[in-house]
């Protein structure tokens, strides 16, 4: 029997190869994926996001401990869908229309994963139809939408348009972050949530979705 | 006063006549080419198409009617080549996606992709693989992350150190040249010799490079500041060397004409708190940012800049003991950030480069009133005893209305009581 707190440990010192390893080891010996995912994973990024909050984490450490829990989560993923468990919630993430800059997306994205949501990375420069379509088709219930850059912030209220034009927003929560973005600036927009950080967009994603 | 002098006395903590204005003397501190347009427009100069010189952020070029129009104090000295690895020569027509006709280098050759956006080539090589890309409808290139897959075993130094090579003399001509060109221009000349930013992550995927080689993916970068700390201190301490080398032959050939000298652009602070902790920032950027400094103060009488976005509080202390003299852009915007706070606590051993004005609300998207007040408020504090120099917080970007970039100039000019352009 693998010593499954490894796996909790590999996550928050953000070794992947443990990671990894271990999960691999624990599914072989048929421990069941929803309790590594419950009882390990999500406590380890819950770990690493009080770790950033209280500035013991920065990026460098939110990055490593993101990619040794997606390594591991690779793993389980299919294992978790043929098993029919349900996510936390589903999310649609991507940085908005005519902005490319994706770090702080990529980790709001990892952190949301550790925290068991089911994640739609629709990645960077995403046209509000895509959003439309991922609440429509994918079934998401979160949109969260990032942007860097202040000549892009204006897609966000674009997108969130899009959502109403397509008569799914009262469907969807919407939770906005980046640089520039403020919560009144979400306010403005009318979106139901900001966020300053990865960490505590966790945080506001489970609130949202249980709202 | 003339600019140089007013510019010294700032940067030696004494007050100047006036406050001391910069626009376009870094890449930090210029103007997007639509807003350069725009104040052209403005003020009726000439119509002609403005240059990009610096393609990555699109920056326009400050010729010198607009100079004299704004009143600006700093004339800044570039590399010969920019991001994308092209020298700024040879300069043609292109139309940017919003449609205003601007002149770039000779070698700024692009492509559309399927999805609209515009990709742009290292040194202008189309048969490379681009290294930037402009969104659709944008406004300027984000470097596309070309990473080769890493064997662990195999990570070598002088992969991550193609860039950082000792200074051609073709390259020492140019500097020599465009140095001794300012030299009846009145104005302080701020310098950008490159070589000495110590993990910009700008820089890092290497735009300039048709087939970076090492970590160029920016995540896998700052996963390495921690994962793999020894690896990047040996590429510092490597490319601290090499610029230690280049410096001593630069300030051979352009002396002391150079008043300062935009030494890294590497930024940490984020929006409301820091890329790495004091601690690893003693550790992995301090030894070398100090040796830098300490060759330049020791040989030069240049002073040193540093720019740093975000919320760098935390690192002020050790920006000033590592030996920089001029800190830039100053966002107040970001946490533990206030003029007042940053005035009083270290303004009298650090000049404040920026800090002028929000680039991320008030002067893009608030009122000209606005714009004022918030400038005479910012000059009421950072101008107190010199040591400031009058810039936004970084670059000014595009959709900038030109009556908020006016209200900043004669805010700037009400307050240094001269005529408004009003």
């Amino acid at each position: 029997m693998p010593e499954l707190w490894k796996l909790h440990d590999a996550i928050l010192n953000g070794d992947a190869k443990t990671a990894v390893a271990v999960t691999t080891e624990a599914l072989a010996e048929n421990v069941s994926p929803l309790e590594l995912v419950q009882k390990y994973m999500v406590p380890a990024m819950d770990l690493v996001g009080q770790r950033f909050e209280c500035e013991e984490y920065f990026v460098p450490e939110l990055l490593l401990a993101a990619r040794a829990m997606k390594g591991s989560l690779a793993l389980i993923r299919p294992l978790l869908v043929a098993s029919g468990a349900e996510p936390v919630g589903r999310v649609a993430i991507g940085t908005v229309k005519g902005d490319l800059h994706d770090i702080g997306k990529n980790l709001v994205s990892a952190m949301l994963e550790g925290g068991g949501f089911d994640v739609i990375d629709l990645g960077a420069d995403v046209a509000p139809e895509k959003f439309v379509n991922a609440v429509k088709e994918r079934g998401a219930k979160i949109v969260a939408l990032s942007a860097l850059l202040t000549v892009t912030m204006g897609s966000m209220k674009t997108t969130i348009q899009a959502l109403k034009d397509a008569g799914v927003r009262e469907e969807v929560k919407v939770m906005v972050g980046g640089a520039p973005v403020t919560e009144q600036f979400a306010q403005e927009i009318g979106a139901d949530g900001y966020s300053e950080n990865a960490s505590s967009a966790v945080a506001l994603a489970r609130r949202l979705a249980a709202s | 006063m003339t600019s140089k002098e007013r510019v010294a006395a700032a940067l030696d903590h004494k007050q100047p006549d006036l406050v001391p204005v910069d626009f376009g003397s870094t890449a930090v501190t210029g103007i997007h080419v639509s807003c350069v347009a725009a104040l052209r427009d403005y003020f009726g100069l000439e119509k002609r198409p403005v240059k990009v010189h610096e393609p990555y952020q699109m920056l326009g070029w400050m010729d010198e009617d607009l100079k004299r129009a704004l009143g600006l104090d700093v004339d800044g000295v570039f590399p010969p080549r920019t991001m994308f690895g092209f020298p700024t020569i040879d300069w043609k027509p292109w139309r940017t996606p919003q449609g205003l006709e601007v002149l770039v280098p000779g070698n700024f050759n692009t492509r559309v992709d399927a999805k609209g956006d515009t990709l742009i080539y290292p040194e202008g090589d189309l048969s490379a693989r681009p290294a930037g890309r402009m969104p659709k409808d944008g406004f300027f290139f984000d470097t596309i992350i070309r990473q080769e897959p890493i064997d662990e075993d195999k990570l070598d130094p002088e992969d991550n150190l193609e860039e950082f090579g000792l200074i051609s003399d073709a390259d020492l001509a140019h500097f020599k040249m465009a140095v001794e060109s300012l030299a009846g221009s009145g104005r302080a000349v701020m310098a950008t010799f490159g070589g000495t930013a110590f993990g910009d992550i700008a820089l890092v995927p290497g735009p300039f490079l048709k087939s970076p080689r090492g970590i160029r993916d920016v995540a896998e970068w700052y996963m390495s500041t921690a994962s793999r700390r020894d690896f990047v201190h040996r590429i510092f301490e490597r490319q601290c060397e090499i610029g230690l080398a280049n410096l001593a032959r630069i300030h051979a050939a352009v002396g002391n004409a150079v008043d300062a000298v935009f030494l890294c652009g590497t930024d940490f602070g984020t929006q409301m708190s820091a890329f790495c902790s004091v601690a690893t920032f003693r550790d992995l950027y301090f030894p070398y940012y100090r040796r830098i400094n300490q060759w330049i103060h020791r040989n030069t009488a240049w002073k040193c800049f540093k720019h740093s976005c975000g919320s760098v509080e935390r690192f002020i202390p050790s920006f000033i003991e590592a030996g920089f003299d001029i800190l830039n852009p100053v966002q107040c915007s970001a946490a533990g950030m206030a003029a007042e706070h940053l005035k009083t606590a270290y303004g009298d051993r650090l000049a404040f480069w920026g800090g002028g004005v929000d680039t991320q609300k008030a002067l893009p998207f608030g009122t000209p009133a606005e714009v004022r007040a918030q400038v005479l408020d910012r000059l009421s504090i950072f101008a107190r005893g010199g040591g400031f120099i009058f810039n936004s917080i970084h670059n000014i970007q595009a959709g900038t209305p030109a009556g908020n970039m006016v209200a900043m100039f004669d805010a700037v000019r009400e307050f240094n009581g001269v005529a408004t352009h009003a």
